[in-house]
Formats: structure tokens, C-alpha cells, sequence
């Protein structure tokens, strides 16, 4: 290949690149997420500076991702951390779980993403909207959340169904740590990196009773920070781009 | 979470780094290399230059298990080899690789820019044939089958450890944030403190299964030329860069 050629791969491997060009637009992108207080000092250290926490709530989300171009069908789960940076709000994903991997490569490598390799699964169960996260083999995090109770409610309060709140909440800006090291080991890359989704589009949005579980695993250790009250679950299904993202702040900068 | 312990991460996620700082110890690291001849042109296409394919038109398909790694644990992993010259130095290309763990994959294509992807190889003696197998997505895309230690290989354990030597590199490539390249460049490194504790060579067939996502088949296998069965113990360190094309 040639020299000329070499420069405009999107990825790694040569011969069929790992992940294309951005942007990436996911379609029935669906989450359950669960939002949960916890220790505020945990929180403190795992947001890196200059981020500040803002107050002890949390969450854990899973995703239902069957159709991601570029990336196909697959599912996730992240911890998320909602802060500030220069007093804007902003939502820190601290940690990110994914079974398949272009999005795993092109999460961490393009934005920072916190991605490890872990088998995530969203599923409606029975009667129960149900996310489960197994890593090496082990079950490490449980969610549960009543299907769509709210709907008849939504219904006949004749709600406008134009999900502004949820919009809103969506497009949110993302934060994440993007950490490379250089082929000696020293860092070549340490940054903030800001991430705000485009086109999104909430096709349905339902709040309900959740309960959530997690158990301690060191590689995987979402239960660091620890559930001392769930506040609830939210079920969203929606259509959304990924777009590049932005340096926020440089850790290596002098 | 302060500045200076940021720079201070091995990797990614900061709650729990995929891979902890280098160097890497190998034990019992186990290899299979069935070395074929393939169509040159097509060589050349899958070769970034400045590096140059091997005149023979060779190729190294390789399953490797690696049952004890530190930082990395337990797994196995299987990909494409090319021999190639760097201004006149022999050279061996990793041109593509599959794993099933992710510390290792993400710490390969992070630091050295191994062209890894996840996919399920498998490295075992079935009976009387030492197996290798690979499964992407699925599907199978290579078997390679070898007769068991049929013959010691000549010069014994000396001559293999210190073959495993040669120089080896990549085509590392991370992007920017906005998608244009922050890192392109070919990264070099040399395995270190090796011991081999069992080198053959035995007849040996490969077969390749064309996939797009997988494509060790877009080299085809024209002849075998045979195959190295080996196991040994050794050191992974970081490595340093050959050729900037950012720079050039």
C-alpha cells in the first residue's frame, strides 16, 4: 500500500479497517437507565479534575444498540456521573461495557470511551424490562424496571409527545478521559474529550419502579460506586447520530 | 481523581485501567506458524510501504496461546504475518490478529498498534493433530492442522530463541478526536529474555475461508511450505517508532 494511501485509513488493520469514517448514526437506540444516590466521596474520586460532582446521584444505563452503522448490532452498559466543567453541566462516562469490537476500538481510540469487553444484554423479560452485564464470565450488575407502566397514564393525560425533557437529556454534553500511551509507555494522549449527540429523535419514553443490583468485581468494578438508594428507571427508545468530538481540556498541554 | 494521577494511568477507564504499564511477561506462550506462498501482487497491496514484501512471496499464519500473561491473563490469539524488508533489514509485518481478551487487544492497538480485533481462536491438540481455529463473528475463517513433534527442529531451542528475535512492527493508527489521524506510524520492537522449551517442525495444511470482516483469505494460499510448533517463555516490552508518516 502506498504511502499516499497509508494516511487516510480510518483504522487499524490495513486489509479491512476495524471501524470506517464518522459520523455514526444509531437507529431504535434503546436505554434503560437507572439513576441511583451514592457515597458523594466515591464520586469525588472518580471524576478527574477540573471536573466538579454535582450532588450524589449517579447512573447505570444499558443499551440496546441493533442497528449502529459501522458498528452493527450489539449492547452496552456505562456508569455515568453527572458534573460540571467551567460550571457547565455535563454527564462523565466513567465506565463502559460492550460485546463487540469496532465500537469497543473506535470508542476508545476516537473519543475516549471507557470501553471493556463485557456481555451486556437489555431485554424485556416476562412482565420485567430487564439489563444484565456479565464480565469474565460472572454476573455483575442486575436492573430491573416495570414495562411501560406509565403509558395508559401518558395516554389519558393526552401528554405531547414532542419528549422535550428527554431531547434535552440526551443531548446533554458527554465527557470522557481519552488516555493513549505512546509506543515507550509514556502518555502520548491524556484529555478531556466532549461528545454531544446530533439528530435525535425520541421515538417513546416511559419512567417507572426500578431496583438495581451490583456486585463487587475488581475489573469490573462498577459497585465502587455503591447503590444507597434507587431514585428510578427511565426507558427510552430513540434514533441518534455519534458525531466527532472536542478537546475539552489537555493534560499534557504546558 | 488529580491531574497527576491522570498522567500517571496505564489506560483506559481510570475506575479500572483495561491494561496495567509494560513491560509484559509471556510463560508457556505456545505457537503454531504455517508458513504458505501467496500471489505477490496481492502482497504488495496488504504491505504499507516504506516497508517492502519478502521476495518469496511468503506468508506466517500463526495461532499463539498464551495461557499465563502478565497484565493480560489467559487467551489465545491467531493472525497474519508478512516477512518484509525495512531498508535492506529483514523485517516480519503483523498484518492482522484476532483474540478473544480485550486488556490485551486494547493494550496491543494502543501502545504498539497491533491490528487487533475480537474473534474466538482456538489452539489444541485433538488426538494425533496439533488444531488451530479461528471463528469471526460466527463463522469459521481458518483451521490449520500440523502432525504432532514429528521431527525436533534443527539447531534445537537455541536457533528458535534466537530467531524469535527478529525484528517485528506495525502500522499504528489512533485518531484525532475529529477523526483525522493523531498517531500513523510504523512501530518497531524486539521481544526480549527468551527461553524455548520445545521446538518441530511437521507437514502441516491451512485452510482459509474468505470474510470480510476476517479476510486472512484476500492472501490465497498457493503452496504450503510447512509448519513450526514451539513453546517458550518471554517478554513483550514497549517498542519504538520506525517511520512517522505524519511527518513525512
Amino acid at each position: 500500500m502506498k504511502i499516499n494511501d497509508v494516511i487516510t485509513l480510518p483504522s487499524m488493520p490495513l486489509q479491512s479497517p476495524t471501524f470506517p469514517r464518522g459520523p455514526y448514526k444509531f437507529f431504535n437506540r434503546e436505554y434503560l437507565i437507572i439513576n441511583y444516590r451514592t457515597d458523594p466521596d466515591a464520586i469525588r474520586e472518580h471524576l478527574p479534575e477540573p471536573l466538579m460532582p454535582v450532588g450524589d446521584t449517579v447512573a447505570v444505563q444499558w443499551l440496546d444498540l441493533p442497528d449502529g452503522e459501522g458498528f452493527g448490532a450489539y449492547s452496552a452498559t456505562a456508569q455515568v456521573i453527572p458534573c460540571t466543567l467551567d460550571g457547565l453541566p455535563c454527564n462523565f462516562v466513567s465506565q463502559m461495557y460492550v460485546d463487540n469490537s469496532p465500537p469497543l476500538a473506535a470508542g476508545r481510540e476516537i473519543w475516549g470511551y471507557p470501553m471493556k469487553y463485557g456481555k451486556a444484554k437489555l431485554n424485556v423479560i416476562g412482565d420485567t424490562l430487564t439489563g444484565t452485564l456479565d464480565y469474565a464470565g460472572q454476573r455483575i450488575a442486575n436492573g430491573t424496571m416495570v414495562y411501560k407502566h406509565d403509558a395508559g397514564q401518558q395516554r389519558l393525560a393526552g401528554t405531547n409527545h414532542t419528549y422535550a425533557k428527554e431531547t434535552e437529556m440526551l443531548a446533554r454534553t458527554q465527557i470522557t478521559l481519552k488516555v493513549i500511551p505512546d509506543i515507550d509507555g509514556t502518555p502520548a494522549i491524556a484529555q478531556l474529550v466532549a461528545i454531544n449527540f446530533e439528530n435525535i429523535v425520541v421515538k417513546g419514553a416511559w419512567t417507572g419502579a426500578a431496583r438495581l443490583s451490583l456486585i463487587p468485581a475488581v475489573n469490573c468494578p462498577l459497585a465502587d460506586l455503591p447503590v444507597r438508594e434507587v431514585l428510578g428507571g427511565m426507558q427510552i427508545v430513540s434514533d441518534l447520530t455519534l458525531p466527532y468530538g472536542r478537546v475539552v481540556h489537555d493534560y499534557l498541554a504546558k | 481523581m488529580k491531574a497527576e494521577q491522570i498522567l500517571k494511568l496505564p489506560s483506559m477507564p481510570a475506575a479500572s485501567p483495561s491494561y496495567p504499564m509494560g513491560p509484559y511477561r509471556f510463560v508457556n506462550r505456545e505457537y503454531m506458524i504455517i508458513t504458505y506462498e501467496t500471489d505477490k501482487d496481492l502482497l504488495r497491496e496488504a504491505v504499507p510501504e516504506p516497508l517492502e514484501p519478502n521476495p518469496d512471496g511468503h506468508v506466517l499464519y500463526e495461532w499463539i496461546r498464551m495461557p499465563d500473561s502478565s497484565g493480560f491473563g489467559d487467551y489465545c490469539e491467531s493472525g497474519v504475518v508478512i516477512p518484509c524488508l525495512y531498508k535492506g533489514e529483514p523485517i516480519n509485518f503483523t498484518a492482522q490478529m484476532y483474540l478473544d481478551d480485550e486488556p490485551p487487544i486494547s493494550a496491543g492497538r494502543e501502545i504498539w498498534g497491533f491490528p487487533k480485533k475480537f474473534a474466538h481462536p482456538k489452539l489444541e491438540v485433538c488426538s494425533d493433530t496439533l488444531t488451530g481455529t479461528l471463528n469471526y463473528a460466527g463463522q469459521m475463517v481458518a483451521m490449520g492442522t500440523m502432525a504432532f513433534k514429528h521431527q525436533a527442529s534443527p539447531g534445537g531451542v537455541e536457533a528458535m530463541a534466537k530467531a524469535m528475535t527478529k525484528t517485528q512492527c506495525n502500522l499504528k493508527i489512533i485518531p484525532d478526536v475529529d477523526g483525522t489521524p493523531k498517531i500513523c506510524q510504523l512501530v518497531a520492537y524486539n521481544l526480549i529474555d527468551i527461553t524455548i522449551k520445545g521446538s518441530w517442525l511437521s507437514p502441516a495444511r491451512l485452510h482459509l475461508i474468505p470474510h470480510v470482516n476476517a479476510p486472512a483469505a484476500d492472501l490465497p494460499i498457493k503452496r504450503i511450505v510447512g509448519g513450526k510448533h514451539f513453546i517458550g517463555d518471554l517478554t513483550l516490552p514497549h517498542g519504538r517508532v520506525l517511520h512517522d508518516y505524519l511527518k513525512s
